[in-house]
């Protein structure tokens, strides 16, 4: 199954949860010496990294939270934008990609996880 | 007699709801309580029926509106047992009332003078002062007030000749604690220093007696009580009121204006530019009527009791830092080990249950206690022991499926 197919299978609030939790293993951690200030995204209340790198004009993004769910998220969001152009990053609609993914509360609680500022991170 | 919160937990309908597809369970009563139909029904009965702007009395609404708004003013008086209603300013809440105190006292401030605060304030009652410190070139002091309530000898040395203002909360809202506040006013009083009380956390719980307590300033919030949104109170020593300087000018608060000069009008009015919040204030009356119904001793004692039973449960059961003290506390505050608060957080909310995670808005005091944030469960008079009981059992599920690894 796709993260896609995987999390748009939820059909309640804890089964997003248990989703988010088993993908939260699968990310890459960051090594202690990448979690900067610099490399922080800022207005989140967990912590959260992200690092971008271009590889022969693709975006790749490395990222990692002190939250699980966070963990999670960042998953399914590195697999919606990892490998596209800046310019095709810039196009898409994170934000609704993110809410058919049932992830759309994490948008509404942005105040607290930060979910918007790693999408603009991201385009920007 | 033991208090039965079901007795009065048909007056909170909002409680009956369903969060996705589980009873709503609602342990954020610190952030705001949920408010009784009496209180939601004096704010639309005063539009349904009185509805004019006050003390402007040149006709019946108006002065209908006037009595009531100013009764409003009487009835929170005698809920904190303030001598006189003048001595009541009617603010948006906690927040201004602190802010219209620094402000207004800041033309007594000096450079090298003191305020000093406790290492338990909510942010709304460190930076306004904080800040009063920056423009005046006074020195912020921060009294370390330990969680497990062992007030240290040495706090006397924090009070100085220079100390001026004495701002302190009666319950921190972040991990429980009350302070000794009888002790710490009468030392602020002995230098001769402002004492205020942040008694955002106290109202809802404990009979509040202003004039027993005898500092010079008490401040709360009408939603943390049962009570609207957007509506506050100031009380103060009448000396006290007299020295503040408004820090918001305009209607209401004048008695003479040319375009030379303005005369102030008298207290309360002097400190309320503006329309007030007038339907606000006639809900906060019918709050203090709602608390006041109450058998408060044993309304104290449930909550407590609620608290208590999560904070034994969870000692035994699970491998949690309580930060709340085991007793005498209407809130439970904790860390687990290794596992995020708002990943708990998540849990409890899927499963319909509304906590808060997070710094509560005291991060130096998180600092201390060497986390970036804690989760909290506070109970209100309308919470069951059901609801303790399952909040329990779904904070252990929560760390059972996020703690492996």
């Amino acid at each position: 199954m796709t993260i896609k197919q995987q999390l748009q299978a939820c059909r309640s609030k804890e089964e997003t949860f248990k989703a988010l939790v088993s993908l939260s293993k699968s990310l890459a951690r960051l090594p202690a010496e990448e979690k900067t200030e610099e490399h922080k995204v800022k207005g989140c209340e967990s912590a959260v990294w992200l690092i971008e790198q271009d590889i022969d004009g693709a975006c790749y993004f490395k990222a990692d939270s002190d939250a699980k769910l966070m963990r999670g998220v960042l998953v399914a969001l590195l697999n919606l934008v990892n490998g596209k152009s800046k310019a095709d990053i810039q196009a898409m609609d994170l934000a609704n990609e993110l809410a058919e993914l049932n992830l759309g509360s994490y948008l509404t609680s942005s105040r607290s996880n930060g979910v918007l500022g790693i999408l603009h991170a991201m385009q920007n | 007699m033991a208090f039965d919160p079901l007795s009065i937990r048909s007056q909170f309908p909002i409680l009956a709801q369903q969060a996705y597809d589980n009873p709503l369970i609602y342990l954020d009563n610190a952030a705001t309580t949920q408010k009784p139909l009496s209180v939601l029904e004096a704010m639309h009965n005063y539009y349904l029926t009185a509805n004019a702007n006050v003390h402007r009395g040149a006709h019946y609404l108006s002065d209908k509106a006037t009595d009531q708004f100013e009764n409003a003013r009487l009835r929170v008086a005698q809920f904190i047992n303030a001598p006189q209603q003048s001595q009541v300013i009617w603010t948006k809440g906690t927040t201004e009332s602190i802010n219209l105190v620094a402000y207004g006292l800041e033309h007594l401030i000096q450079a090298g003078d003191e305020i000093l605060i406790t290492s338990l304030e909510h942010h709304a009652n460190l930076v306004p002062w904080q800040q009063l410190a920056f423009r005046t070139g006074a020195r912020l002091r921060v009294l370390p007030l330990t969680s497990d309530a062992e007030w240290q000898e040495e706090l006397t040395h924090y009070f100085t000749e220079r100390t001026k203002i004495f701002a302190v909360t009666q319950v921190s809202n972040a991990i429980g604690v009350h302070t000794p506040i009888e002790m710490l006013i009468q030392q602020a009083k002995q230098h001769g220093a402002f004492t205020l009380v942040d008694g955002a956390q106290a109202v809802a719980h404990y009979p509040v007696d202003v004039a027993k307590l005898d500092c010079d300033f008490y401040v709360f919030s009408g939603h943390k009580m049962y009570g609207p949104t957007g509506i506050g109170v100031l009380y103060g020593k009448h000396h006290a009121l007299e020295v503040l300087m408004p820090y918001q000018t305009g209607g209401e608060m004048v008695s003479k204006v040319s375009y030379q000069a303005t005369e102030f009008n008298v207290l309360p009015y002097r400190l309320e530019a503006g329309t007030p919040h007038m339907e606000g204030a006639i809900g906060l009356a019918a709050a203090c009527d709602f608390v006041d119904q109450q058998d408060r001793q044993s309304m104290l004692a449930w909550e407590q009791q609620l608290a208590n039973h999560v904070w034994v449960t969870l000692q035994k059961a699970a491998n949690v830092e309580i930060y709340s003290p085991e007793h005498n506390a209407t809130l439970v505050s904790l860390s687990v080990p290794n596992v995020h608060t708002l990943d708990l957080n998540a849990y409890l909310d899927s499963q319909g249950i509304a906590v808060r995670a997070g710094s509560h808005c005291a991060q130096p005091l998180m600092a201390q206690l060497g986390v970036t944030g804690t989760l909290r469960a506070s109970f209100a008079c309308y919470n069951t022991l059901q609801e303790a009981e399952r909040f329990c059992d779904v904070l252990i599920e929560a760390i059972d499926l996020l703690a492996e690894e």
